[in-house]
């Protein structure tokens, strides 16, 4: 699962909210799927903190080389 | 002339004299006639009475021997040297005592404008029927050179030309130059070397410059030599000789020809403050568009986390409305419903009436809002 790419993750979070909204989900299966889109969510929100992170981060460092 | 065989066992044989004088004396009936050549292997001294010099085909590297009586080249006064063309008028002669064959000229005439003309017009013919100047073998510059050559004159206004324009637009930029001759025999052979090797040095682009000259000054620049090695070099070659009207066939043969030799030099290197310019644009859109990426997937990903959120609700919500529905239908089938409508349970004692009971039989009767005791009659 650790292999899941960022847009695997996300098509897999978007069909199960795509499910429940549909609602033909037994009550056992819906509160395993939200708790896995849960875990979805949280898993794709830090890798585009980290992203972010980094972009902010290498154009700090290029914008001090640059007023150098 | 009468040849003398002798007769050896039957056998007619001649002496090495009398074959030779026999040829020499053939060689007397043909015609006096002109050929047209270039001259090597010059060789005048004051001391010969006869000069010596060897006619060569520019074309084919065929070549011919060729002897002068002293007197008579002297005052011609064309101070020939290697590598001019020249029409010489003569007859093949065959010197006797070596077997040596050769052209006795009678006199020389320098190429005129007009057998230049001419020639470079066959050349021309020539070397566009092989493709040649073809556009399809045109060749783009390198944007960034990492090394230009230059074959130019030694200290020449057009070698300083291109220099400053080079310098000027792109400061950084490693030019290697090869100064040769850019005019006389000598020039079309030194040329075609020098862009070799330039090539073999690394240059990744060659700039070919002279400034202007009269028209015999760059005849080296239509040399087939000269074509050729612009053709055949293995990187892009921008020509600038001559003037503007000047086309000498080496403008033909390069992948770009250059009005001027400043404008060589600023063709062959790019601006760099241009450069630096867009280098920083470029440098923008990309933080710019790594930004737009992850805010794009950021909005994407908070709308699903938002309809996440709110599904399991949904699906409850829907199930206890489904529960809802079926708990109505359930009540509306009990019997509380129909004693709504003003019907009545009869019991007596915990059996329910279904026949008329005995009389003064004691009996429970149960209404919709509540229940009676009654006696039959």
């Amino acid at each position: 699962m650790s292999a899941q790419t960022f847009e695997q993750a996300q098509a897999e979070l978007e069909q199960i909210v795509e499910r429940l909204e549909r609602g033909d989900v037994g009550l056992e299966e819906l509160t395993k799927l939200w708790e896995r889109g849960e875990e979805l969510y949280r898993r794709l929100a830090a890798q585009l903190a980290d992203a972010q992170g980094r972009i902010e981060e290498l154009a700090r460092r290029l914008d001090a080389e640059g007023a150098d | 002339m009468k040849v003398e065989a002798i007769e050896v066992e039957g056998r007619k044989v001649y002496s090495v004299r009398a074959f030779n004088e026999g040829v020499a004396s053939y060689l007397q009936r043909l015609p006096t006639l002109w050929v047209e050549g270039e001259v090597t292997e010059l060789r005048r001294q004051q001391r010969w009475a006869t000069v010596y010099l060897t006619l060569k085909d520019p074309d084919s590297g065929a070549c011919l021997a060729a002897q002068m009586p002293r007197g008579q080249f002297d005052a011609l006064r064309l101070d020939l040297v290697d590598g001019e063309r020249v029409h010489a008028y003569g007859r093949p002669e065959l010197y006797t005592q070596r077997g040596d064959f050769h052209l006795r000229v009678l006199t020389i005439e320098r190429f005129g404008l007009g057998a230049h003309l001419a020639a470079i017009e066959r050349l021309k013919q020539k070397l566009a029927a092989e493709g040649l100047f073809a556009a399809a073998r045109k060749r783009p510059l390198p944007r960034i050179p990492s090394l230009v050559g230059l074959v130019t004159g030694n200290d020449a206004a057009a070698k300083r030309d291109v220099l400053s324009a080079i310098t000027t637009r792109f400061p950084p930029a490693h030019v290697l130059v090869a100064e040769t001759y850019v005019q006389g025999p000598r020039a079309a052979p030194a040329i075609a070397t020098a862009i070799r090797d330039l090539c073999a040095h690394g240059a990744d682009v060659i700039v070919l410059a002279r400034g202007g000259g009269s028209f015999e000054d760059l005849l080296p620049f239509s040399d087939e030599r000269v074509v050729r090695a612009v053709a055949g070099c293995s990187v892009p070659v921008v020509s600038a000789v001559g003037h503007e009207q000047d086309t000498p066939l080496c403008d033909l043969a390069a992948d770009v020809r250059a009005s001027t030799p400043s404008v060589a030099g600023r063709l062959v290197v790019p601006d760099l403050a241009e450069l630096r310019a867009s280098l920083d644009r470029a440098h923008i859109l990309l933080g710019r568009g790594a930004r737009r990426i992850v805010e794009q997937h950021g909005r994407r990903l908070a709308g699903t986390r938002e309809r996440l959120s709110r599904a399991p609700l949904l699906v409850l919500e829907r199930r206890s409305s489904r529960l809802e529905t079926a708990h109505a239908r359930l009540r509306a089938l009990s019997p509380r419903a129909t004693l709504e409508r003003g019907y009545a349970i009869v019991r007596s004692g915990d059996r329910l009436v279904r026949e008329p009971p005995a009389a003064g039989e004691q009996l429970d009767v149960e209404v919709a809002r509540g229940r009676f005791g009654a006696r039959a009659d």
